[in-house]
C-alpha cells in the first residue's frame, strides 16, 4: 500500500469540493473510490492494462460530467459505479476489444478474477466477508451478474434459466441480507 | 409500489418511466428516500469488500489526467475564483451559469505556436543564405582549379623552354632585320640533330602582321628556301611555337605573305634573316 495517507472526506464534502472543481476533491476522489470502482471494472475487464485504461476513462468522465450528479436522486457512489460499469461495458463491447482473442467469455470472470486477484479487504468491513460469504450462492450470483457486470434481471433469467420472478427474489433476497449488516 | 423496484432503480435496471415514478415517489415520501439510501450503502459496502486496489502508478496518471482536462476545457477557476465563488454556490441552485476565468493555459501553445513558425523561417533563411555561400564556393573552386591548371600549363610550358635553353643540341639564331626593317629581329631555337625548330614568340620584333597577311619561316637548305610554316606576330605573344622539322639549314629568313604561306618567298618582303 502506498506510504502516502490517503484523503478522505465526508461525502457531503466531497461533493461540495467536486461542484467547486478543488483540485482536493479529484485527490480525495480517487483515494476514497478507486479500489471499489477498480474492482467493478476488473470483474467485466480482465486484461489489466485495458482495466486501468478504463478506470482513468471513469474518473475522467465523473470529473467532466459531474454538473450530471444530483444528491437527491442517489448517492454519489452509486452514480459512479454505474459511470464505471457502462464504460466498462462499451470497452468490452466495442470492435478493438472484441477482436483480443485473450479475453474470457463474461460469464467466467467473476470467479476468474477472484482466483487471479488478492482482493482488498479493508480492515473497517473485515466483518462484512464472513457476511458476504454466508449469501446463498444462487443470490450471489445474481447479485454480481447484475451489480458487477450490468446484466438486466431479464438477462440474468434468460442466462441461469430461470424465472424473472426468482431472479427479483434472489436479487432482493441478496440485497436485504447486505442492508441488514450495514444498518 | 411494485417489490423489489427500488434495488432495481438502485442497480440502473430500471426504464426511464419507473425511474421517473420512483424519484417522484422518493422526493415526496422521507420512508422511500431512506429505503433507497439503506439499498444504496448496502451495494456500496459489497462493492468495497469486493475493491481491487489498483496499481500504485496509476493514481499519478489519472489525476494528471483530470488535470490536463481542466487545462483544456479553460474550467480550472483560479484560486480567487474559487474563494468568491464558495459562498455564493452554497445557497444557490444547482446548475447556476458559472462565468469562466480567462484561459492562461492556453496562450502557452500560442506562444510556442509562434516561437515554432519564427524558427522555421529563420531555418529557412539560413538554409538559403547558406546555398548561396555554398555556390559562391564552388563557383570559387572550379575558378581556382582553371587558374591552377593554367598555372601548371604555363609551368610545363616554360619548363620546355628552359630544356630548349639549356640543351646544348639547340642552336639559338638570332635573325636580324633586314633594310627593309631595320628594327626587327626574333630568335630560331634549332636542334639540327632533332631537325626541331622553334620560333621564340617572347623575344620576337617583328611589326604586327594584320588579318590578311602571315610571316612565313623559310630554311635556305642547299641554296633553295623550304617553307617551315606561317606565324603571326602580336605584341603579347608569349613562349615558343614549334615549325617544321628541317635537318640541315644554311640560313633562316621570314617574309610577310597572304595569309596561309605561299610557295616561293616574296624577296621584296623579307623582314629578318640570319646564316648559320
Amino acid at each position: 500500500m502506498s506510504p502516502k495517507r490517503k484523503i478522505s472526506l465526508t461525502e457531503e464534502e466531497l461533493v461540495q469540493a467536486l461542484r467547486n472543481r478543488e483540485k482536493i476533491a479529484a485527490d480525495a476522489l480517487y483515494d476514497m473510490y478507486s479500489a471499489s470502482l477498480f474492482g467493478v471494472i476488473s470483474r467485466i475487464i480482465t486484461d489489466t492494462a485495458v482495466a486501468e485504461d478504463v478506470l482513468q476513462e471513469t474518473f475522467i468522465k465523473i470529473w467532466n460530467s459531474f454538473s450530471g450528479y444530483s444528491a437527491e436522486k442517489g448517492r454519489l457512489f452509486t452514480w459512479m459505479v454505474n459511470i464505471a460499469r457502462n464504460l466498462a461495458i462499451d470497452k468490452v463491447r466495442s470492435k478493438d476489444f472484441k477482436n483480443q482473442s485473450k479475453n474470457h467469455e463474461l460469464e467466467n470472470n467473476v470467479t476468474f478474477i477472484d482466483e487471479q486477484r488478492n482482493t482488498v479487504y479493508k480492515p473497517e468491513l473485515l466483518g462484512v466477508k464472513d457476511l458476504v460469504d454466508k449469501l446463498k450462492p444462487e443470490q450471489k450470483i445474481i447479485l454480481d451478474l447484475v451489480y458487477f457486470k450490468g446484466y438486466t434481471h431479464v438477462e440474468v433469467a434468460e442466462e441461469l434459466d430461470v424465472p424473472l420472478g426468482t431472479v427479483k427474489t434472489r436479487l432482493r433476497m441478496a440485497i436485504m441480507q447486505l442492508r441488514r449488516y450495514f444498518n | 409500489m411494485e417489490t423489489g423496484i427500488l434495488e432495481l432503480y438502485v442497480l440502473g435496471d430500471i426504464s426511464p418511466e419507473e425511474k421517473a415514478r420512483v424519484e417522484e415517489m422518493a422526493s415526496k415520501y422521507p420512508e422511500i428516500r431512506a429505503e433507497i439510501t439503506a439499498i444504496e450503502k448496502g451495494l456500496e459496502a459489497y462493492a468495497s469488500e469486493n475493491a481491487v486496489e489498483p496499481p500504485a502508478h496509476l493514481r499519478d496518471r489519472v489525476l494528471n489526467s483530470l488535470l490536463t482536462t481542466f487545462a483544456d476545457d479553460n474550467k480550472f477557476p483560479t484560486r480567487e475564483f474559487l474563494e468568491n465563488d464558495i459562498d455564493d454556490e452554497v445557497d444557490e441552485p444547482a446548475g447556476k451559469v458559472i462565468a469562466l476565468p480567462a484561459a492562461k493555459a492556453n496562450s502557452f501553445y500560442k506562444y510556442a505556436f509562434a516561437a515554432c513558425l519564427v524558427a522555421l523561417i529563420a531555418s529557412l533563411a539560413a538554409i538559403y543564405s547558406l546555398n548561396a555561400r555554398l555556390n559562391d564556393s564552388y563557383g570559387q573552386i572550379a575558378s581556382l582549379q582553371q587558374r591552377n591548371q593554367s598555372f601548371a600549363n604555363q609551368v610545363n610550358y616554360m619548363q620546355g623552354e628552359i630544356d630548349i635553353f639549356h640543351d646544348p643540341a639547340y642552336k639559338l639564331v638570332h635573325l636580324q632585320g633586314t633594310p627593309k626593317s631595320p628594327a626587327s629581329a626574333m630568335t630560331v631555337a634549332w636542334n639540327p640533330a632533332k631537325k626541331k625548330v622553334m620560333v621564340d614568340m617572347q623575344d620576337m620584333k617583328l611589326p604586327a602582321n594584320d588579318q590578311e597577311h602571315q610571316y612565313q619561316l623559310w630554311a635556305i637548305v642547299a641554296g633553295k628556301p623550304v617553307s617551315l610554316g606561317v606565324f603571326d606576330a602580336k605584341a603579347d605573344s608569349t613562349g615558343m611555337i614549334p615549325m617544321d622539322q628541317v635537318a640541315n639549314a644554311a640560313a633562316f629568313a621570314v617574309t610577310l605573305e597572304k595569309r596561309g604561306g605561299v610557295q616561293n618567298p616574296t624577296m621584296s618582303q623579307m623582314m629578318v634573316i640570319a646564316s648559320i
